[in-house]
Parts: structure tokens; C-alpha cells; sequence
């Protein structure tokens, strides 16, 4: 009997020594370790201006879905799925023919032309005319400036709407078919899968002390400074086919030589077989763009870059031109001194 | 920085952000590498545009037709400039079209052409159906492959209507006599921005001939490409026929022109003493002599298009 009731006493105690470790509450210093294991520099910097009370853009996703981004990344880099089960977005092109995935500048408030172009130079980046990946979804407005000029009334709808900008950009900067909404849901994914970390946005001491007050006692002023370290809007301002002429600039061999390789040759390398004026490292193509420097068509160094080409009829490849945004006058002028010096070399 | 994160870590606390990216398929440094292989320092990157077409003149060059891309091709030929069927009387040959050929060329892989044309005919030879194959076997680098290979197999059947006279080479007894093909390998080098070079030899094989003629002809050629500038360069191309019989009176063709490219055109003036557009008909064809001023002038416009 005795026997018996100890066994049931030991049972009873195994099981509530068991549920006692199961049911207890967790404690704080563990709590805390939880805390300190989420890498704040990895927080998407949307999140974190919705939870300072921001109301989220219309192409607001709360969680990335690695599936759509895979399928959203493989149409950026290769115009279609790699399983081939949806038709290629365009023929002519593929968006990293034109945009990079990576940042383009150790600071996103600053992508100016030159520290685009110095950051590309250290770390191998092409030099292109639009606007990087990186750091999109993070953007409210787009086609800004004088993309009017050239797309006219169809910029309107993409101004505050990323899911237009991405229709714009398939079907008339691309020359492509429309996309259909699990298409742009799948880019927008790996949109996100780019957006901005805290960890890139690059804050000045006073910001830093100014931003600690202002989380708890203004969190609106705490927003705006966090915005203010990256650029909210994709601007254009496009040139003129007038060699700039600058008083003093010495053009820079080592700049030219970039924009030519990383710029140029990206999409006019003959491999590449984007376009079909092809351009490579031999004195032919650069005797041939020295000798149309001065011509008012799309041979002209000056005329291409600032124009670019439309697409017609026929021939829908066109080039895209350099804004002042992507590429400054004094850039120009060394890629013009580049070709130059090599043409007589 | 720590402050902030301080800060920024509070405003999250109870949130279950843990945010991690993965790499999705590829590297950005790819992408990157992609461009930097196209820098010239590259030791072992591909040597490209050897010839600006996929003819050099008549015959195929080692380029071939980007995979999606089709390659609309309009050439012509016209009458002997000068001798005794030459001159003003028919204003140099332009009122003489000796043979005319509109063909679709398209890349079917990377390393595979295909092509299917029609043409008026020479001689006997007329309404002629081509198509052939092309596969790129090597392709130059500028370290470890000195040279392109190519191999290309050409099939043409003329269809006009067969001759009543049974001794005449058209009279194609069966449907299979109408067939002619062409076999032949392409070597090239492409030795300096300026300066290309393709050898070709080959096997020219038509199922019904005239009676003195022999159905097989091999052949061996020579061809090339001097760039004046980076639009213009001159042309060359000659194929010699070696196992001709000496009874007859066929020569061998002999061609240059001039290449014109604008970006997205090319186009290419040529002159030559052999009448036939394809390989199937200039080569065991030809039977006019420069000499006797029994050249023509022709031409070839080709479009590509992306498809």
C-alpha cells in the first residue's frame, strides 16, 4: 500500500516538476538578451518611420515573402522566369541594363554623379542612367523632373504610385509588354528584399543626439530627420547637346576610363548584344567617336549622352540619356578627354 | 551611432523583427564581374567581330546571329559591267538582275544558326529553295584559342520546271536530283583590330550534273576583312575548286566589296565574277572571267531583329 502511494507521489511530483519548468514565466535577463539579439543596423528604415507613426506607402509589405522575391529577381536579371513559365517582359532589354542592384553611393543622401562615380570606381559598379534598385522601395516619387519631356502625360500616374513606375518602365523604357499584377508583386518583393537598412543611412552626431529626443517627445521630427538621409524623390534634369565647357577643368583620365568601361561598354560591348552600335577597347571606336564629336546626331558623344535615342518603328532598342543626375558636365568632359587621348595614343 | 541604435532598438522592442536578406539566386559582384570581363586587361575574353555579317561577301563568315535574333538578308546581283554584255548598252549590268536571294536567318541557340532563303537561280539552276545549319565549334580569345571554327552545311533545290530534254543537267529525272549541298568547315583569325582572315574548306556534292561535269567538288577558299575605319572596311573572297574536271570550262569565284555599317544596317557593295548568291550555286557554278570583264556589281542589305 505504502509502495503504492509513493509511486503515486512520485508521478504526481515528476509531473509537476516537469509543467512547473514548461508553465514559468521568462526571465527578464532573458527578455533583455532577446532584445539586444535583433540587429537594429538589419531594421528596414520603412518599419521603422511606420512605427514613428508614418502611414505606409501604397506598395507597403509588411513581410517579404523570399518566394516572389526569388521569382521578382529572376525577371529583373533575366526578363522572364527561369522556369520559363511566363513570357519575357521585354525583348530589348533587361532592367539591369540600365539599373544597378547595389548601392551607388556610401551615402544615400548623397548620389550625386561624382560620389556615384567614386564609389563605383573602388568598387566595380556600373555607371548607368537610371536610377539603382537599391533603396527604390524606400522612394516615394518617381519619374520626377523632366521625364515629362520625354514620356509626356504617362509620368503622371507613376509620380507617387510604384506599381505604375514599374508598368512605365515595361512597357516604354524596356519597349516591353505590360506586367501583370503577380508580376509586379513579385518585383515589388524583391524590391523590398533592397529596401534601405538603418544601418545605411549615415547620420551626423547632432542628428544622432537630436533624433534621441525627438523619438519620444516628436516622433514626427524624428521621421523627417530619417528621411532627410536618403532621397525621397527619382529626379531628372536633362542636358543639352552642347559640349559643356567648364573654365579650368582638366579632364580626369582615370574618370573617363570608368564612364567609357563601366558606362559605355555595359551595354555597347559586342558580347552584350543590347544595341547594335557596337563599341570596344580598339582605336577604331575611338577615332570614330572622336571624329563625330562635333556632329548634331546620335554619333556625338555630347548628343547621345544628353539625348539619347527614342525608340521607333522598326527599331525599338534606343538609348537612354545621362541626366544631369546620373552623369555631371565635368564627367562628360572626361569621358570626352579619355576618348580623345585615346584616339591618338 | 550606438545611441541611435539604442534609440531605434527601443521603438521596436516587442516587435518580432528579426529581418535577415538572403541571396536570392545571384551575387551583385556577378553583375559586377559580368562588366569587368569586358575590360580589355581580361586575358582570356572572347575576340568579337572578326567579320561585321554573317556573310563575308557571298559565302558564310564565322559570326553568327545572336541567339532570338533573326536576320533579314536582301541581296542582289546584276549583269556583267563590262566585255561584250557590260557597258552603257545595259548601264554596266544594272539592267541585267543576274540573281536576286531574300532569306531569314535566325539563332536558334547560342552556338546554332539557321537560315532559309529563295532565289532567282542561275543557268539552269533556277527558283532555287536554300536553308542551311551553322554551329560555332571554337571561338577565338585573346589567350588560349587563336582561331574561330565553324562548321557549316548548306541545302538548295531548285524547283523550276524540269527540262524536256533528257540530256540537259535540269532535266531531273527524280525529285531528289534537284538537291545540291555544301559542307565546308570555316577557320578564322581576327589578327589585329584592323585585320581578319577566314580559310574555308569544303565539299560541294549536286545529285545530278551535267554528263562531262562530276557530282562532287572539293574546295578550299580564302577570305578577309581590312577595316579602313570603324564603319568601312574592305572585303575579299575567293574559293578555289580543286577536283575539277579538266573538260570543264567552269572558274572559280573570286569577289571584293566594300562594308558599310551603320548601326543596325550593314550593308555591303560588292563586285564578282560568279552570278550565284549561295554556296550551292557559286561555287560549282561560276563561269565568268574577271578578265574578260565579266564582273558584276551587287549588294546585300541585312536587318536584324530581335525577337
Amino acid at each position: 500500500m505504502l509502495k503504492n502511494l509513493l509511486r503515486v507521489l512520485f508521478v504526481i511530483f515528476a509531473v509537476v516538476l516537469v509543467f512547473s519548468f514548461k508553465s514559468g514565466d521568462v526571465p527578464r535577463y532573458s527578455k533583455y538578451l532577446k532584445e539586444e539579439q535583433v540587429n537594429i543596423a538589419e531594421l528596414p528604415v520603412e518599419d521603422v518611420l511606420i512605427n514613428l507613426g508614418e502611414k505606409p506607402p501604397l506598395h507597403y509589405i509588411s513581410k517579404l515573402d523570399k518566394d516572389s522575391a526569388r521569382m521578382g529577381e529572376e525577371m529583373i536579371k533575366y526578363g522572364e522566369l527561369l522556369d520559363g513559365s511566363n513570357k519575357r517582359i521585354s525583348k530589348y532589354f533587361y532592367c539591369t541594363d540600365c539599373h544597378n542592384l547595389q548601392k551607388e553611393s556610401p551615402d544615400p543622401a548623397n548620389d550625386s554623379p561624382e560620389a556615384v562615380l567614386e564609389y563605383g570606381i573602388e568598387n566595380k559598379i556600373p555607371f548607368l542612367p537610371a536610377a539603382t534598385f537599391y533603396g527604390m522601395y524606400n522612394k516615394r516619387h518617381w519619374y520626377n523632373g523632366d521625364y515629362a519631356k520625354k514620356y509626356g502625360d504617362l509620368v503622371a500616374p507613376t509620380r507617387d504610385t510604384l506599381h505604375n513606375a514599374i508598368q512605365l518602365c515595361a512597357t516604354q523604357c524596356s519597349q516591353g509588354r505590360e506586367m501583370t499584377y503577380w508580376e509586379i508583386r513579385c518585383v515589388m518583393h524583391y524590391y523590398k528584399s533592397l529596401e534601405y537598412k538603418i544601418g545605411d543611412l549615415v547620420f551626423t552626431n547632432y542628428e544622432i543626439n537630436l533624433l534621441s529626443k525627438a523619438v519620444t517627445n516628436n516622433p514626427s521630427l524624428a521621421s523627417e530627420i530619417i528621411r532627410s538621409r536618403f532621397h525621397q524623390i527619382n529626379d531628372a534634369t536633362f542636358g543639352t547637346s552642347k559640349i559643356p565647357e567648364i573654365e579650368g577643368h582638366v579632364p580626369s583620365m582615370r574618370n573617363g576610363e570608368y564612364i567609357y568601361v563601366y558606362g559605355c561598354l555595359h551595354c555597347h560591348a559586342p558580347e552584350k548584344e543590347i544595341t547594335n552600335f557596337d563599341l570596344s577597347m580598339d582605336k577604331l571606336s575611338f577615332k570614330f567617336l572622336e571624329d563625330k564629336l562635333y556632329k548634331y546626331n546620335s554619333f556625338s558623344l555630347s548628343h547621345i549622352t544628353r539625348y539619347g535615342t527614342y525608340a521607333i518603328s522598326g527599331r525599338k532598342q534606343y538609348m537612354p540619356q545621362y541626366s544631369m543626375e546620373n552623369m555631371s558636365d565635368e564627367q562628360l568632359l572626361d569621358l570626352i578627354g579619355y576618348i580623345k587621348f585615346k584616339a591618338h595614343e | 551611432m550606438k545611441k541611435l541604435i539604442y534609440i531605434i532598438g527601443i521603438i521596436v522592442s516587442g516587435s518580432t523583427w528579426t529581418y535577415s536578406q538572403d541571396s536570392l539566386i545571384i551575387n551583385d559582384s556577378e553583375i559586377v564581374g559580368e562588366v569587368a570581363s569586358k575590360v580589355a586587361s581580361d586575358n582570356s575574353s572572347i575576340v568579337n567581330e572578326t567579320f561585321a555579317s554573317i556573310r563575308v561577301i557571298n559565302n558564310h563568315s564565322i559570326e553568327m546571329i545572336p541567339v532570338r535574333s533573326l536576320e533579314f538578308i536582301v541581296s542582289h546581283k546584276f549583269g556583267d559591267l563590262a566585255g561584250s554584255n557590260g557597258g552603257v548598252a545595259t548601264w554596266f549590268g544594272l539592267d541585267n538582275l543576274e540573281d536576286v536571294r531574300i532569306a531569314f536567318e535566325y539563332g536558334l541557340y547560342k552556338n546554332m544558326n539557321i537560315g532559309l532563303g529563295r532565289s532567282k537561280g542561275i543557268g539552269h539552276t533556277t527558283q532555287v529553295v536554300d536553308g542551311y545549319y551553322k554551329y560555332s565549334i571554337l571561338q577565338q580569345r585573346t589567350s588560349k584559342m587563336p582561331i574561330s571554327l565553324v562548321f557549316v552545311s548548306a541545302l538548295s533545290i531548285p524547283y523550276g520546271p524540269a527540262s524536256t530534254d533528257s540530256t540537259a543537267p535540269n532535266s531531273y529525272p527524280t525529285f531528289l536530283n534537284r538537291f545540291i549541298f555544301t559542307n565546308q568547315i570555316l577557320i578564322a583569325r581576327k589578327f589585329s583590330d584592323r585585320i581578319s582572315l577566314q580559310m574555308n574548306v569544303g565539299y560541294n556534292h549536286r545529285n545530278y550534273v551535267d554528263y562531262k561535269d562530276q557530282n562532287g567538288l572539293f574546295f578550299a577558299g580564302i577570305s578577309g576583312r581590312f577595316r579602313m575605319t570603324k564603319s568601312i572596311g574592305f572585303l575579299f573572297e575567293y574559293i578555289h575548286i580543286l577536283d575539277r574536271p579538266s573538260a570543264i570550262t567552269y572558274t572559280n569565284h573570286l569577289a571584293v566589296g566594300i562594308e558599310l555599317l551603320t548601326g543596325g544596317h550593314a550593308f555591303a557593295l560588292t563586285f564578282s565574277n560568279s552570278t550565284g548568291m549561295t554556296e550551292n550555286l557559286f561555287i560549282p557554278y561560276t563561269n565568268r572571267n574577271w578578265f574578260e570583264g565579266q564582273f558584276r556589281f551587287g549588294f546585300s542589305i541585312n536587318r536584324r531583329f530581335k525577337l
